[in-house]
């Protein structure tokens, strides 16, 4: 562990740990409730989710020359790896950081998910790295 | 998890808060998936540090020898233009540029375990569950061993189609769309829908 990235550490943990407070609390982690989402039975997450991009928006358009647009590119993987992680989120209702909270929930299952993440990301570096070769955006870095 | 969830504008505050102290913080939008390109490719990350680091470290060496070659093929018309900064800028990395070691993204996510489990001993506490839930396990044909096979093939689903589009729900959902990007927005929208047909086709079979 380098000391110059000390504070790096430091401020990835806290902000991971309120990420995980913040996503059990609003209950994402709720397959039950994520699926009530989905299908429209219940608004609740997806209003605070439309809320929250909203308040952020605001406050990055509020303060445009503190917070500079990031560039985020139209690549060929867009439509087609967005259509894939909705059926993904849909069947084990979890996207990459949900799985961590469904394990602080103290469910196995989520093994499984880790375990699958793991696996997809890993293949498509592979894969891209073979057949794609396409630029992923800032995301990604 | 017996516990009560925020009501809708309390996790609109605390989502749309936890972007904004993400930028301000980190200083690069909030992004997971991100986090776990760079924690299962932790040996490719490592080496592009080094690079990094090496770069750094020699950075007026390296600046002496652009200037050099750039003098060498273009003559003294370069000369007017190497006295701007446009080299030293592109040298010293910034705060979003500047190459974060794969074990602060490894924290990020695995500190997003510690808060659940917080939040689970603080209200209604921690019990290890061999079903995610009763709804999921039935969509999953009823038996238990069934629906651990679908979470496994729904997490390389969301794994390699999180890659693919450069972006989840955080990266391309609350970074993306708050910034007006409109990849983001696109991809949203995307994932969104197709997540609802999916859940609205498993809704259906159970009720066939």
């Amino acid at each position: 562990m380098k000391k110059g990235y000390l504070k790096d550490y430091f401020l990835y943990s806290l902000m991971g740990l309120c990420m995980g407070v913040v996503l059990a609390r609003v209950g994402f982690a709720d397959y039950d409730e994520l699926h009530h989402m989905f299908i429209f039975a219940d608004t609740r997450m997806f209003f605070s989710f439309a809320g929250g991009t909203l308040l952020a928006m605001v406050v990055f358009l509020a303060f445009y020359k503190k917070f500079p647009r990031q560039k985020k590119l139209l690549q060929p993987g867009t439509v087609p790896g967005s259509v894939m992680f909705g059926f993904g989120w849909a069947i084990c209702g979890a996207c990459p950081s949900i799985v961590f909270v469904q394990l602080g929930q103290g469910k196995l299952p989520a093994l499984m998910t880790l375990l699958g993440i793991f696996i997809g990301v890993a293949i498509y570096r592979r894969i891209h790295a073979r057949y794609f070769q396409w630029d992923v955006g800032s995301c990604s870095t | 998890m017996t516990t009560e969830y925020w009501p809708w504008w309390v996790g609109a505050l605390a989502m749309g808060g936890l972007t904004i102290a993400f930028r301000i913080f980190i200083g690069r939008p909030l992004g997971v998936s991100a986090s776990w390109a760079n924690v299962v490719n932790w040996r490719e990350q490592r080496e592009q540090i080094k690079t990094s680091e090496a770069l750094r470290d020699n950075a007026d060496a390296a600046k002496d020898s652009i200037l050099a070659a750039t003098l060498a093929e273009f003559g003294e018309v370069a000369d007017a233009g190497t006295h701007n900064t446009t080299n030293e800028t592109q040298l010293t990395t910034g705060k979003a540029n500047r190459p974060v070691p794969p074990l602060a993204h490894l924290f990020f996510l695995l500190f997003m375990f510690v808060g659940s489990l917080l939040v689970a001993m603080m209200h209604g506490g921690f019990h290890l569950q061999l079903e995610l839930s009763k709804l999921h396990t039935l969509m999953s044909g009823g038996e238990l061993w069934r629906s651990w096979i679908y979470l496994m093939i729904g997490g390389v689903m969301v794994g390699f189609g999180t890659q693919m589009a450069g972006g989840c729900s955080s990266g391309h959902g609350l970074s993306g769309c708050s910034q007006l990007a409109p990849t983001s927005m696109l991809a949203t929208v995307v994932f969104f829908v197709s997540a609802s047909l999916m859940s609205l086709f498993f809704a259906a079979m159970v009720h066939l």
